[in-house]
């Protein structure tokens, strides 16, 4: 099956079987490697992309469902140089093994657009679908905090 | 101490530019912006084939036929595998395994078959068409009833198998391994002891869940070079166990090659060789084509290496003094079918298993027994977290007994340095009192604490913890340094970046040395065709030994830089030292030759002729003052451990006594890292460590059914932490009292931090509710239905 | 795990064509709305339909509306549209509650209130606030358009009251007055199903609605303890009185994730906590919606 879409702004047309998973098809066909495979069923958010504006779980998505819709991963955000949020991450030394860093950037940077003031409990709620084995989490809300704090730019 | 150094470290005393800074990590941009390339993450083109693997679905069976003719015939099917094409064993430290399973499974989910084929869809169809008849045995799943009188033998020809000779396997038993220690006199001890106090401590098995499942991509070239990506902690290991299980097709170490980017989490999950050997084996069937291998997320839980449970019984006896005189400590481990790197968990334990205490009177049997679930191995901890559980709620319990208050009753026999260590020899320094101190004061032992909920409680708790990198006494690590035309340097190692930024403090101490900043320092993940030795990247040894090995380079590389400037300018090399990228003389202040100048072309003398030329060095170490030689019936005699690293962690937390949840409000964990080389990444593997050990007390343990099946490999349903799941406030202490012979005084922290997480929680649970839970874990429901358990029956006692 | 079997997709953009495709395949054909139950059950071969139906297409589906006291959710509402919505804020705060219960982000931002009861697994956590708010689900078929009572809703273990052929359009509730809570029982604080769960209504003349998940096959609502609430007010007696009949009213099974035992204490200690609370919030007093009593 056809699929037309966009990723990271640049436009796709890509032959699909419906069977096909979109992490797969955006690993494999569309030259993005930022969402991970983790788990494969939902639960590790490590396959994150943002789609139309909105966190989901590329694992769970077909990739014929992705047709006509616009795909964002942690390599469109790098484009120009790395996000303040990523540059808080960075100095603060939040991830180890960063495994699930791509995840959690998208996860962070979708929570930061709606509230950009966001208290521990909303970071700790937008990112609980993200598992990170290595961190006990502290160095990454912390990093989300500092993000909030410093307002809108 | 009796052990003699390999070398003067850098003074550990001395100012230090880059040592002991919370330096950025080199490996950070490439983490936070999608390019950090794991092995999954490397493109291998049109040509790459997909494996699938037939697995057991029975935990102990022989297996009758195997009949891939349909499977065969299947769309996109190039080759199948099955363990006649490779009838051979290997093993870490007993080579107990086989690559495919030969007449029998030992556990569910032992590899039967492999299915190569153009797709991964192709391959998974493929293999549900392969069909393997099996003759029923009946599983034995629990230590203790396999290591009954004429239990069933799971491994019959157990007395031939190779092993290391620290190994005491028990010829016609299931017991692969018995770790014995004797010292002094423990019946005569109990005898006179004020109190023995005794009990039954179990721990299930539990999952590392690295985020990133196992994966591996294996190529045979025509020319017969096998190349090996794989997400692994043990490039080197990898490499010398392929080359050794697959020596009868002809390969050699020169012949293989394992290459290891970015793994996405190990602790120790991704050590020693499990699933990457079948994707090196198949890999020689299809010449030419790499094959990939990767894990589902319920295979990564079922087929990996397991932390293996334990059963102790655990015996001590105290005066009133409080002062401890005596321990016995029987472990039993369910090590699983295999346990070619399983038994050195139980050995290490074994001798380990007092704790960091003074004991005179020591009898430690750990034993190593095989059942029939899937191949116990190392985990984080590798085996303290296990016993420390029992040792530590037992402290509690005997401080309690006598009277005494625990954190004084701990400091009493809190082990020091020149202690006599349970086989001999003697403990290393150590700050144990002051992470004791400082982690009573950061949770405020001793200030009661109420809550303002009725519902809920407030109770504190306290455990210490130490451990010793369990490893061949003679596991060694080298280096490669070498300058480029800028002065910036490149280092190769070997250990693994497995996210606890080995790669930063292995540029942190060359900076050091070098006087070149961090940033112009690249440190990169292995490969063992261009990389200098490592054993592995296990045991809290890295930064230590590896971090030797680097200094060492870097002191190499200065003495070959002070040889040059010696050679042109005269100085003497006793008067020479390294300042922000230059060479500088004590002597003569106003000389300064920054390296750029001459690192790769040399330096001009007054005839036009040239000195110097690239500066390139190495280094090695490898302890020299360990040996594994013992008595196998007292453990005595030899050095198995290099040295210790100790601690304390403390909590408070809150319960609701009805329904049993618990909030860990505050956690505090001190750990003597001798010298932080980066502060900053010591308090990542503090939250780190210390959240995944409050997560195997309070939420995970794997479930098996009576079949031996495991019933939770998913998230799902082996509940790892979430953002919310981690205590309100965690403050991390670090103690530097520095290990001698350590880069800069520097030693191991990595395993250490979760250790005492298990008991700490059941401490501070009992402190709260007086309900003392002795398995673990302890999840909310088992401390709601135990405290009404108590409550019915004081209720009934009142009647 | 891959999808290992083959099927056909497609996206139909109108109701007539989506019903009409799963006439064509009557049995074996999937309806697809956020696909975070559906996918990860065709990765585990759990299903095996040879057609996917994905209605996102289909007009009409993805809307909140408030018609007079109705409030009407349509099956494309996902449970980030309810946390988000103004109108659920204001009406129905019990499904924000609820939704806030419900995955992760990245699940609610896809998965919908309706696939939710259309999965109907016991531990759903839509099933016991639908029953709570005597909900009805609206039905498009071959046949034409019907409403079906929420309490007849659930008919067995995974099993639904819709055929085969028929498409949920939207779920109907009425937004009188109330106060009410939905407590769920988890593991951890973190993503978790429930393992036992209780939703209460309570409205003004203290007509009570009490249901229940993962405690039974299916979400079900309890009579004899609404009766024995119905129009008092609540004292320690009456709560101790109700709270008695739970072990009665619930038929949990032990399994991996709780034992009959622990679901049985804990559904007592989630409906005496949450009468207090759902009475609290009627008349403003207490804790507010998103704030848990355990
Ligand atoms: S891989 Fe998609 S959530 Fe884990
Ligand atoms: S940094 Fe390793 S999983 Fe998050």
């Amino acid at each position: 099956m056809d699929l037309n879409f966009t990723v990271n702004g640049e436009t796709w047309a890509l032959d699909v079987a419906p069977a096909d998973v979109l992490l797969d098809v955006l690993r494999e066909k569309a030259a993005v490697k930022s969402p991970k495979i983790g788990c494969e069923r939902g639960d590790c958010g490590s396959c994150t992309i943002i789609m139309d504006g909105r966190t989901v779980r590329s694992c769970l998505v077909l990739a014929v469902e992705a047709d006509g819709h616009e795909i964002t991963t942690v390599e469109g955000l790098s484009f120009d140089g790395l996000s303040r949020l990523q540059g808080l991450f960075l100095s603060n030394n939040s991830f180890q093994c960063g495994f699930c860093a791509p995840g959690i950037v998208l996860a962070a940077t979708e929570l930061l657009e709606r509230k950009p003031n966001p208290s521990r409990h909303d970071v700790q709620e937008a990112l609980a679908g993200n598992l990170c084995r290595c961190t006990g989490y502290e160095p990454i809300i912390e990093a989300v905090l500092a993000a909030g704090a410093g307002g809108d730019q | 101490m009796t052990a003699t150094y390999p070398f003067e470290a850098e003074s550990p005393t001395g100012d230090l530019a880059t040592v002991g800074t919370p330096a950025v990590r080199v490996d950070g941009v490439e983490k936070i912006s999608g390019a950090a390339q794991f092995v999954d993450d490397i493109d291998f083109g049109p040509g790459l084939l997909y494996a699938a693997i037939v697995e057991s679905p029975h935990a102990y069976a022989r297996i009758v036929s195997i009949d891939t003719a349909e499977a065969e015939q299947a769309s996109g099917v190039v080759r199948i595998a099955t363990g006649k094409d490779f009838p051979y064993k290997f093993g870490m430290y007993m080579e107990d395994r086989y690559i495919f399973a030969q007449d029998y499974v030992r556990f569910v989910g032992e590899q039967v078959a492999g299915v190569i084929a153009r797709s991964h869809r192709e391959a998974v169809r493929a293999a549900k068409l392969i069909k393997v008849e099996y003759d029923l045995l009946t599983p034995l799943l629990d230590p203790r009833s396999a290591v009954a009188e004429g239990a069933d033998l799971i491994h019959p020809d157990l007395a031939a198998y190779t092993h290391v000779p620290w190994f005491f396997p028990e010829a016609d038993t299931n017991i692969a391994h018995w770790r014995r220690i004797r010292k002094g006199d423990t019946e005569q001890a109990f005898a006179d002891a004020d109190l023995v106090l005794e009990d039954t401590y179990e721990v299930p098995r539990y999952a590392h869940c690295a985020i990133e499942p196992h994966v591996t991509v294996s190529r045979l070239d025509p020319a017969g070079r096998l190349t090996v990506w794989t997400a692994s902690q043990s490039p080197h290991t990898q490499r010398h166990l392929f080359a050794q299980a697959l020596a009868p097709l002809g390969f050699t170490h020169k012949d293989v090659r394992v290459i290891t980017p970015y793994v996405g989490g190990g602790f120790g999950g991704k050590a020693g060789v499990s699933m990457e050997i079948l994707g090196a084996a198949m890999a020689t069937l299809v010449k030419g084509r790499p094959v990939k291998l990767r894990w589902t997320r319920e295979q990564e839980f079922y087929n990996t290496y397991q932390r293996q449970g334990v059963v102790a019984e655990l015996k001590v006896g105290v005066m009133n003094d409080g002062t401890i005189t005596a321990v016995e400590h029987k472990l039993y481990w369910d090590a699983g079918a295999y346990v070619e790197y399983g038994a050195n968990v139980v050995n290490a334990a074994g001798l380990s298993a007092t704790g960091p205490y003074r004991v005179p009177n020591i009898t430690n049997d750990s034993l190593c027994v095989y059942t029939n679930l899937p191949p116990g191995g190392p985990y984080r901890g590798f085996g303290y977290s296990e016993f420390h559980f029992g040792l530590e709620s037992h402290m509690d319990r005997i401080a309690e007994a006598i009277g005494m208050d625990p954190v004084k009753f701990r400091k009493k026999n809190a082990i020091v340095e020149g202690d006599e260590l349970a086989y001999g020899a003697h403990m290393n320094p150590s700050g144990l009192h002051e992470a004791i101190d400082k982690t009573a004061a950061a949770i405020g032992w001793g200030i009661e604490e109420r809550s303002d909920n009725p519902n809920t409680v407030i109770g504190k708790g306290i455990a210490l913890f130490w451990k010793a990198p369990a490893m061949p006494p003679n596991a060694s690590s080298a280096s490669f340094l070498k300058f480029n035309e800028d002065g910036s340097v490149n280092i190769a190692v070997s250990g693994m970046e497995l996210g606890q930024g080995y790669l930063t403090v292995m540029a942190q101490i060359a900076s050091e040395v070098l006087s070149v900043p961090v940033d112009k320092i690249r440190v990169e993940t292995p490969d063992t065709d261009r990389n200098p030795y490592e054993w592995q990247t296990v045991a809290s040894h890295v930064t230590w030994s590896s971090g030797l090995a680097v200094e060492k380079a870097a002191l190499e590389a200065r003495s070959k830089i002070f040889d040059v400037i010696h050679q042109v300018y005269g100085f003497e090399d006793d008067s020479l030292y390294l300042e922000d990228e230059a060479v500088r003389c004590k002597t003569d202040p106003s000389f300064s030759k920054p390296l750029r100048d001459f690192v790769i072309d040399g330096i001009q003398t007054d005839d036009g002729t040239w000195r110097g030329g690239p500066i390139v060095a190495s280094g090695k170490f490898m302890p020299e003052f360990t040996n594994a030689n013992s008595d196998p019936a007292t453990g005595q005699g030899g050095h198995p451990n290099v040295h210790y690293t100790v601690g304390a962690t403390g909590v408070v937390l809150e319960i609701d006594k009805a329904t049993g949840r618990i909030w860990v409000r505050k956690a505090a964990l001190a750990v003597d890292a001798g010298r932080a080389i980066n502060p900053d990444l010591v308090k990542g593997q503090i939250t780190g460590g210390l959240v995944q050990g409050l997560a195997t007390v309070l939420f995970e343990d794997m479930r098996f059914d009576e079949g031996g099946r495991m019933m939770n490999p998913t998230f799902t349903d082996y509940k790892i932490p979430t953002a919310f799941d981690i205590p309100d406030e965690i403050i991390p202490i670090i103690v530097e009292v520095p290990q001698p012979d350590g880069p800069f005084g520097a030693r191991g922290v990595g395993e250490h931090t979760m250790i005492a997480a298990a008991p700490v929680i059941a401490n501070a649970v009992y402190h709260a509710l007086g309900v003392r839970i002795t398995s673990m874990p302890i999840t909310q429901e088992k401390v709601a239905m135990s405290y009404l358990a108590t409550t019915m029956s004081e209720g009934n006692q009142e009647e | 795990m891959v999808i290992s079997h083959e099927f056909d997709y497609r996206r139909p953009s109108s109701l007539e064509d989506a019903i009409g495709a799963l006439a064509e395949f009557p049995g074996s054909a999937w309806i697809l709305a956020g696909g975070t139950d559906l996918v990860a059950w065709l990765r585990d071969d759990a299903v095996a339909p040879d057609l996917v139906v994905d209605i996102k297409d289909v007009p009409g589906l993805a809307d909140i509306a408030l018609d007079d006291r109705t409030l009407s959710i349509g099956s494309l509402v996902t449970f980030t549209d309810l946390i988000e919505s103004d109108l659920i804020a204001d009406h129905a705060p019990l499904l924000a509650e609820m939704a806030e219960t419900v995955g992760s982000t990245g699940i609610r931002n896809r998965a919908t209130l309706v696939g939710n009861i259309c999965s109907a697994v016991p531990s759903c956590d839509a099933g016991p606030v639908l029953l709570a708010y005597d909900a009805a689900v609206h039905l498009a078929g071959p046949a034409g358009e019907r409403t079906v009572d929420i309490n007849d809703w659930f008919v067995g273990l995974r099993q639904t009251a819709r055929s085969d052929d028929e498409v949920v359009t939207r779920v109907t509730i009425d937004v009188r007055s109330h106060g009410g809570i939905y407590v769920k029982l988890m593991r951890y604080a973190g993503e978790d199903l429930a393992q036992a769960a209780v939703a209460i209504v309570v409205r003004p003349d203290h007509d009570f609605r009490v249901a229940f998940g993962a405690v039974a096959p299916t979400p079900f609502r309890s009579a004899r303890i609404e009766d024995a609430l119905r129009g008092k007010a609540l004292d320690a007696a009456l709560v101790g009185r109700v709270v008695a009949l739970v072990a009665d009213e619930i038929s949990p099974i032990t399994d991996m994730r709780a034992s009959a035992e622990y679901r049985t204490r804990m559904t007592e200690v989630m409906l005496d906590r949450g009468l207090w609370a759902a009475v609290g919030r009627l008349s403003g007093e207490g804790l507010r919606y998103g704030e848990r009593v355990i």
